[in-house]
């Protein structure tokens, strides 16, 4: 090992630079990073109502029949909406149909018992959806209100905090997501090098030159890694140009690429075994998905702590990453002490 | 026939002979483990967020189960302390939350806002009798607006897709809405009642269903006609778990198209693909043999999924056969597009990518939006909710996979030769043959036109790609320009690249010739993206994307006005398409990434000023 190596992650570096495709797959994690965010602002939009209620301009016009010093009124117009009371249902029925009205609301008056309110909206599905959600956080506190004089009372209403969907997608997702989409290539890099050489027969005149089965398949896995950390790298700077920070951010990458390292060397120990791409592409996706479900029965799994540490966390640090130089130490072990036994093996 | 019947045989040996001996034990049980540790995690609960805030808790206050929050239990003293020098994100007392002002601590307060509103509502139903505990029910009907409403139809619309209803006088109809209406069309004032009976039995059932965290009881739409509310109830039905369904067609179904493309690495590595041409069959035959193994294959996968799954058999075979020829088609353009196994395994994770996005992400939205029926997973979707869906909805989302079925065998066989397969060149030199060999050269301007309406599909897709990278700009109006930049130059080289290619090859000589075939694509496409247009619009009438598009609408303008605005864009895509080609013959197509950029600075060009006239910006 020495200059052989470098020699052998030079050689792979530059073939996966020439060959362009790595900026398909750089497209591709960003373009699953922004769809991902596309979707969920789409989703929280039509189902997170307290988000849209808060953040969205939507300035409802609601008719009211009914009672006219409903408490309801006073919810509706600190939601910014704008009520007009209606005397005559009638009324209210021709401003709802000229279309002056969004929803119209029939309010009996405040009793303690079952009050049973109508509301009446518009036949458009994408439409009325967004008035419920706009409705649903007045309505719910007037429906405390009804709570408080049946003398039900209801603990912990008046918190203050942001919603944390986009908080918890953001930062147990798409950074793990970005994190770990690196180290996924990287594996599927080493099996697609590796099994070429075999399928390719190029191996056997690969070894004949002074170059150990040892250095070839280090050489594959440190170029596999060096990619794979790169591109971990450039996310947070991307990440930081939309003003979203990772904290502890050297122990998130330290992190990253570790399971980079982890993934590439297991590949290239089923990569070994195989010797081909069809079988070895299908076990390492299978294995994969598996290795990561597993892992989350650890505590902290690597997503989480990827996650943990990303938003600042109080309880993980330097320690918890330090163990996780332990399965990647023996990983490395099983398999530079048994390459030529594995590449032996018939599979 | 029977050739391609004896080509699928000799594949469905080729890929016994991958499995056989000792790997094939070993694959079958690592499949087994994985599935089994799949359904055990699945079956524990596996939330993304574990563990994401640390919290303290009052040893009097509520108790927390739930994996986003860390507990430690705290006396309020230490509490108040541990907030202080940040060990904790937010401390829980008896009665209120407590944080500090960082973003941090105010992201856990809501979360512990989400969870403790609900906790409270479990409390409240064991504590008090139905009718205390849920006191409001909000009955909901659903009136219909005449068109003279705020949101008036018809406008710049009409002007594309032809005259539609002029706007009445603005005087409500309640006697004619009654008559074609059944909803009710006027309010009418109940008696107040103290209790409701005719209410508590929804509430029960929302009460439950809310507490148990079983699904909700799947409706039509958010809320179905006259259905009663409970605010703090209110929750829309969120697809996931039957997307997650779907999922378990779809995993499977990749999972073989992998080996599809791999068949075709296989066979060109060991030179046995070149055997195969040579023998006396069809290009066809051979993609179609090789194909149908693995269709068989994913017909298994969906019969035995909707077994296990109990669903309907023969709708689930509707709607997910033309999604595993959709697949197959693009796996098809992987295996014959790719030059090195890296290529391989890139183009297979943008296949991934790009498939599940197109079927997954409308799906998503199943029910909220009539534009979900895009993708057939919304047809999975209702039918695991077990509501109904038109004939017209299935045509419509599966007439698209279908359809690229077709196109994608048509160019398979049109580029299946060994100088193309075995060829190394770059990706636009490989695209561009595509193109060229998929021209039928006797049929020159036919050729043309149907490219340019075959090629809007993939145009409108590389859009919305290019649409959510855009978003990652936080300006508005560059995030603007740089989308309408990069989505004219998709245009221009979708329109041009046919006749580039016939230039390149000496097939077009004449400058007239290149006009005439630059005015027949843009036709080709200005007629496909209207039909598109007209298409969505038939689909959703009504909805809001048509009301904010119509929403500038001038509705007194003129016939001749009309068809000038329709027109227009004709007029423009013509100039743009042969600034392109007329340049790329004068330069050589060596200049041709120039000619495109000429073509689509006057693109954006134009289109950044209709905006601007539109009143966009």
């Amino acid at each position: 090992m020495g200059a052989a190596l470098w020699t052998i992650v030079d050689k792979e570096i530059r073939a996966i630079g020439k060959e362009k495709t790595i900026v398909l797959a750089i497209v591709i994690q960003l373009v699953i990073a922004s769809l991902s965010s596309v979707i969920l602002i789409g989703l929280m939009s039509f189902y997170d109502p307290s988000t849209i209620g808060q953040n969205s301009n939507i300035h409802l016009n609601i008719g009211i029949v009914g009672d006219s010093s409903s408490d309801l009124i006073k919810e509706l117009r600190a939601a910014h909406m704008r009520t007009t009371f209606y005397t005559s249902p009638d009324s209210a029925q021709g401003d709802f149909a000229a279309g002056k009205l969004d929803a119209v609301i029939y309010v009996p008056p405040d009793s303690n018992g079952v009050t049973d309110m109508k509301l009446f909206l518009p036949q458009s599905d994408t439409k009325t959806t967004v008035i419920l959600m706009v409705l649903k956080e007045p309505l719910k506190k007037y429906e405390n209100y009804l709570r408080s004089l049946n003398g039900v009372g209801v603990k912990y209403t008046d918190l203050a905090g942001s919603s944390s969907t986009t908080y918890e997608f953001l930062y147990s997702f798409i950074v793990p997501m970005l994190m770990l989409f690196p180290a996924f290539i990287a594996g599927s890099i080493v099996i697609d090098t590796l099994s070429e050489e075999f399928e390719n027969k190029t191996i056997e005149t690969l070894l004949s030159a002074p170059v150990t089965l040892n250095d070839m398949i280090g050489g594959k896995l440190t170029a596999a890694s060096f990619i794979a950390i790169v591109q971990c790298i450039l996310w947070p700077a991307l990440l930081l140009f939309n003003h979203i920070y990772i904290q502890n951010l050297i122990l998130v990458l330290i992190m990253a690429g570790l399971i980079s390292i982890f993934v590439s060397a297991g590949s290239a120990l089923i990569a070994l075994y195989f010797k081909d791409r069809e079988r070895s592409q299908f076990v390492y996706s299978i294995v994969i998905i598996t290795v990561a479900s597993l892992s989350y029965l650890i505590e902290p799994s690597p997503i989480g702590l990827i996650t943990r540490l990303a938003t600042g966390a109080p309880d993980v640090g330097v320690m918890n990453v330090a163990l996780y130089v332990i399965p990647v130490a023996i990983m490395l072990a099983l398999i530079f002490l048994n390459t030529k036994r594995l590449a032996a093996m018939k599979a | 026939m029977k050739n391609v019947l004896i080509i699928a045989l000799r594949e469905a040996k080729r890929f016994k002979s991958r499995f056989r001996g000792g790997s094939r034990v070993l694959i079958l049980t690592i499949l087994a483990i994985s599935l089994l540790i799949s359904y055990f995690v699945a079956q524990s609960g596996l939330t993304l967020s574990k563990g994401v805030y640390t919290i303290g808790a009052s040893p009097y206050g509520p108790t927390i189960d739930d994996s986003r929050f860390n507990v430690i239990i705290m006396d309020n003293m230490t509490g108040y302390g541990q907030l202080g020098d940040g060990s904790i994100d937010a401390y829980v007392d008896v009665n209120t939350v407590i944080s500090r002002s960082d973003q941090r601590s105010k992201y856990a307060v809501g979360a512990l806002k989400q969870y403790l509103e609900k906790s409270e509502l479990s409390r409240i139903t064991e504590e008090y009798d139905i009718d205390r505990a849920y006191p409001l029910r909000v009955e909901t009907h659903y009136l219909n607006v005449s068109p003279a409403g705020a949101i008036p139809v018809g406008g710049s619309l009409s002007d594309l897709i032809g005259p539609t209803v002029e706007p009445v006088t603005s005087t409500p109809q309640p006697s004619q809405q009654a008559s074609v209406n059944p909803t009710p069309t006027s309010i009418v004032a109940p008696a107040p009642t103290k209790t409701s009976d005719g209410t508590d039995a929804a509430v029960r059932e929302q009460v439950d269903q809310a507490m148990n965290g079983t699904q909700p009881r799947f409706k039509a739409q958010f809320v179905s006609e006259n259905e009663t509310i409970i605010p703090s109830l209110m929750n829309p039905p969120m697809p996931l778990s039957q997307i997650i369904l779907a999922f378990l067609y779809i995993v499977p179904i990749f999972f073989i198209s992998v080996f599809f493309t791999s068949s075709f690495m296989d066979e060109k590595t060991n030179r046995r693909l070149n055997i195969l041409m040579s023998a006396p069959v069809s290009a066809l035959d051979i993609i179609a043999g090789k194909m149908l193994p693995y269709f068989s294959f994913a017909l298994v996968v969906i019969v035995t999924v909707t077994l296990v799954l109990n669903g309907n058999l023969p709708l689930s075979l509707a709607i997910f056969i033309p999604v595993v020829l959709f697949i197959f088609a693009i796996y098809l353009m992987v295996a014959l597009f790719y030059r090195t196994y890296k290529d391989q395994t890139f183009f297979s994770m943008a296949a991934i990518t790009f498939i599940t996005g197109y079927l997954v992400f409308p799906a998503l939205f199943a029910d909220v939006n009539s534009l979900s029926y895009i993708s057939p997973l919304t047809l999975a979707v209702q039918m695991y909710r077990g509501e109904s869906f038109s004939i017209l909805e299935y045509v419509f989302s599966t007439l698209p996979m279908y359809f690229v079925f077709l196109i994608g065998m048509y160019v398979g066989v049109r580029i299946f030769n060994e100088e193309y397969l075995m060829g190394y060149g770059p990706l636009y030199r490989k695209s561009g043959d595509a193109i060229y060999l998929s021209i039928n050269r006797r049929h020159v301007y036919m050729s043309v036109f149907l490219l340019s309406v075959f090629l809007i599909p993939i145009v409108f897709m590389v859009e919305l790609i290019i649409l959510a990278l855009a978003t990652n700009i936080q300006q508005m109006f560059v995030m603007i320009v740089v989308l309408l930049f990069f989505c004219a130059m998709v245009e221009e080289i979708a329109k041009s690249s046919g006749i580039v290619m016939l230039l390149e090859n000496g097939d077009v000589s004449s400058y007239r010739k290149v006009l005439v075939l630059s005015f027949i694509s843009a036709l080709g496409f200005w007629l496909g993206e209207k039909a598109l247009l007209a298409l969505s619009l038939s689909i959703m009438p009504g909805s809001a994307l048509l009301n904010a598009m119509s929403g500038t609408a001038d509705t007194t303008a003129s016939p001749i006005i009309l068809l000038v605005l329709l027109l227009l864009p004709l007029a423009a895509h013509f100039v743009f398409t042969s600034t392109v080609c007329v340049s790329t013959k004068k330069l050589g197509a060596r200049w041709y990434f120039a000619a495109v950029m000429a073509g689509t600075l006057i693109h954006t060009l134009y289109n950044v000023y209709s905006m601007h006239s539109m009143g966009a910006f």
